[in-house]
């Protein structure tokens, strides 16, 4: 069992009229890749932002096991909005960011090298950052987030922007940082990336919760099964008869049938009409990104699969 | 505390190493050193006049060293040419001169020379210098001991005494310098750091531009971000004004009066470096409330325009002031927090007695001022400085400045 370094008990902010954030309540533990997903507006770095105590909550309590009140030396953060000077040189620039979070200068620039060496930046660090393409700036505000050894890093869209070279490079040392210890809340819109190496997440719509949960348990319980076919005259086939189909989709020769939560996977392929001409058929769990853009466009595919949530 | 003096330390080792300020802190003392050099460079250069001197008499160490005191320019050598090809080389040598110095020109007071033509005309305005040692071999010649040599060899000289109102005039410009030289140290501190000062909204506004604001908030507080920013130009400042000042003393040491230094050391001083520093954290507070509401400065809104000029309000006044310091302007320029701090350096210069009532008034005025506009600066900048992306309206601020 994961130790819970943070927790977040009943957030609520307003902004004006606007309720922004509606009873949020999660944990973070040591050594998890935590996942905070949801579309754009929904509230994620609104929630950062007040863990971080950039902005206050209206109410709520937000602990950090071991402290009173938010060690925010002890937190690793790589904002959404995020930039770093431009006519510094890179050194200067991670040894001043390292030094605000009481991080030992010496130990700071050992460990700077290595990671600049890592990520493919070696021999840079006396350049300026003016120089540095997007992606390379964005390697050192990575390098910045990490470079005091936090217990908690907060991650708000680290891979966005990145080639997917880059990406990987990110995804890996996330994973090899939550190895190590690190508790890790990331927030992302890249689903494919997130369900690659979070082991739990927490979906927010509207400010408010929508999944909570193990990446298996959310699969399960929300992410039903779904059968893809490719094949001839589908729509006369009367796919949408059959049992456990609680939703027929057609798209350029293609059927998309969404499977009710007691599937069998085998015992109800057994049950195809046998006339039906298939060209290719797949069968597989909706994927988080199919969850994501159903919340996203409030389609609300779970709710229609029979599934209550909060 | 400590996070705010890391900004500082960050602010002040980010401009040192910048070249604007480098060449800002250097090229301004360098540009009033050059032309005090060129105004030295500029005056006439005398070219050397070559001074050739056949001497039968042994006059020519004496004339030597009357020359080497007297006439720089004129360099002096033995020789033995005669009258003949003196008068053909003057014709070439443009700068020499060719003196003849016999028995007969001692004993008839009358010394021959051949000139050229560059030197001829200086020559013969100056010529008296040398007449000196010859008087003195004249008059040795004639019997006179050494002791009556010496007598009549020394000039009467006549001393001008001083009328008394000529005295206290004397006395008075003195008094002048010592007024004005603390005042102009306090005029120099204030506006090095009121300059340095102004950077503080450049640095305010690019931390929203450069995004950075969020990053270093997950460090610090913004009011850390703020005290730190509002120190480390403060030192900035001081640096500067401590290059400006070192400059300006030396120079007025050179040119004007080699008792400045002492001058600059008076309790006065403090008063007005007092009254620069209060002047500085006022407008401070001003730019790093209004830095946190401009991203970018080319879309700046009237209001943000006319808080960026309140530092030169004071700058029409100068001429009122100085032509009257007791006068209307100079007492209302003294109670208006904006002007407070340049208009009593201005009076205070030139004031014989210090109005203390109306600088204790003035004083109080720009001490509450500033704490008011620090909270204000507090509240815009903590809300300000997150907002990317455009330039806060003055709705928005005023609706910071009521939360």
């Amino acid at each position: 069992m994961l130790e819970t370094l943070l927790s977040v008990k009943g957030l609520n902010k307003w902004f004006k009229d606007k309720h922004a954030l509606k009873d949020i309540s999660f944990d973070v533990k040591r050594g998890e890749i935590m996942a905070i997903l949801g579309p754009n507006g929904a509230g994620k770095s609104t929630t950062i932002r007040n863990i971080m105590e950039i902005i206050q909550p209206d109410s709520g309590e937000i602990e950090f096991t071991g402290h009173q009140g938010i060690p925010r030396d002890k937190i690793g953060y790589l904002p959404e909005e995020r930039g770093l000077y431009k006519n510094v040189r890179v050194m200067d620039m991670l040894l001043f960011l390292a030094d605000l979070k009481n991080y030992p200068l010496k130990q700071a620039r050992e460990r700077a090298l290595a990671y600049l060496e890592k990520f493919g930046l070696g021999g840079k660090e006396n350049m300026k950052l003016e120089e540095f393409s997007k992606g390379m700036s964005q390697k050192v505000q990575f390098i910045a987030s990490i470079l005091h050894e936090p217990e908690l890093l907060i991650l708000d869209e680290p891979f966005s922007g990145l080639d997917p070279v880059s990406q990987d490079q990110f995804k890996e040392e996330i994973y090899s940082l939550a190895q190590n210890g690190t508790a890790i809340l990331v927030s992302s819109h890249q689903m494919n990336v997130i369900e690659q190496i979070c082991s739990r997440l927490f979906m927010i719509q509207n400010g408010q919760k929508v999944i909570y949960g193990t990446l298996d348990d959310v699969k399960t319980q929300y992410a039903n099964f779904k059968c893809t076919i490719r094949g001839e005259n589908l729509e006369q086939a009367g796919l949408e008869n059959l049992p456990l189909v609680v939703r027929t989709e057609y798209k350029e020769g293609m059927a998309i049938l969404s499977l009710g939560t007691e599937t069998e996977p085998a015992k109800w392929l057994r049950q195809l009409p046998e006339t039906l001409e298939i060209h290719e058929l797949s069968i597989d769990r909706i994927s988080l990104h199919e969850i994501f853009i159903d919340i996203a466009t409030e389609r609300n595919l779970i709710r229609e699969a029979g599934e209550v949530y909060a | 505390m400590r996070n705010a003096l890391k900004i500082a330390k960050w602010e002040i080792q980010k401009n040192i190493k910048n070249k604007t300020f480098i060449i800002g802190i250097i090229v301004t003392p360098a540009i009033f050193l050059l032309f005090s050099f060129i105004g030295s460079l500029v005056k006439p250069d005398e070219e050397n006049t070559l001074v050739y001197v056949n001497d039968q008499v042994g006059a020519y160490e004496a004339l030597k060293e009357t020359a080497k005191t007297q006439h720089e320019s004129w360099k002096l050598e033995k020789t033995d040419v005669s009258k003949e090809e003196a008068a053909k080389l003057a014709e070439k040598n443009d700068d020499a001169v060719y003196l003849f110095l016999d028995q007969q020109s001692v004993e008839q007071g009358n010394v021959p020379y051949y000139a050229g033509a560059d030197a001829e005309d200086e020559f013969a305005e100056q010529s008296q210098i040398l007449s000196g040692p010859l008087k003195a071999v004249q008059l040795k010649q004639a019997g006179l001991t050494d002791q009556e040599l010496a007598a009549v060899a020394k000039p009467i000289q006549f001393e001008k005494a001083q009328t008394l109102s000529k005295e206290e005039n004397a006395e008075k410009a003195d008094d002048f310098l010592k007024k004005f030289v603390p005042g102009i140290v306090g005029g120099i501190v204030f506006l090095s750091i009121l300059f340095n000062g102004m950077q503080i909204f450049q640095s305010a506004s690019s931390e929203k531009k450069e995004k950075i604001a969020e990053i270093i908030l997950s460090s610090i507080t913004p009011s850390q971000l703020m005290q730190g920013k509002i120190i480390g130009y403060f030192v900035l400042g001081m640096i500067q004004a401590f290059v400006y000042l070192a400059a300006a003393i030396g120079i007025a040491i050179w040119k004007l009066d080699p008792e400045v230094l002492s001058y600059v050391f008076v309790p006065q001083t403090l008063l007005f470096v007092f009254i620069a520093i209060l002047g500085y954290f006022l407008f401070a507070a001003l730019y790093v409330g209004l830095g946190a509401t401009v991203e970018d400065m080319s879309s700046t809104n009237n209001m943000q325009g006319l808080v960026m000029m309140l530092p030169f309000l004071a700058f029409p006044l100068i001429g009122p002031i100085f032509s009257d310091p007791e006068g209307m302007v100079a007492q209302v320029g003294s109670y208006v927090p904006f002007t407070a701090p340049a208009v009593l350096i201005m009076r205070l210069a030139v004031l014989e007695v210090w109005p203390w009532a109306q600088i204790a008034i003035s004083l109080a005025i720009l001490a509450v001022s500033i704490v008011f506009l620090m909270y204000a600066a507090g509240k815009i900048f903590r809300i300000g400085i997150m907002m990317y992306g455009k330039n806060a309206t003055p709705k928005e601020i005023i609706k910071w400045l009521r939360a």
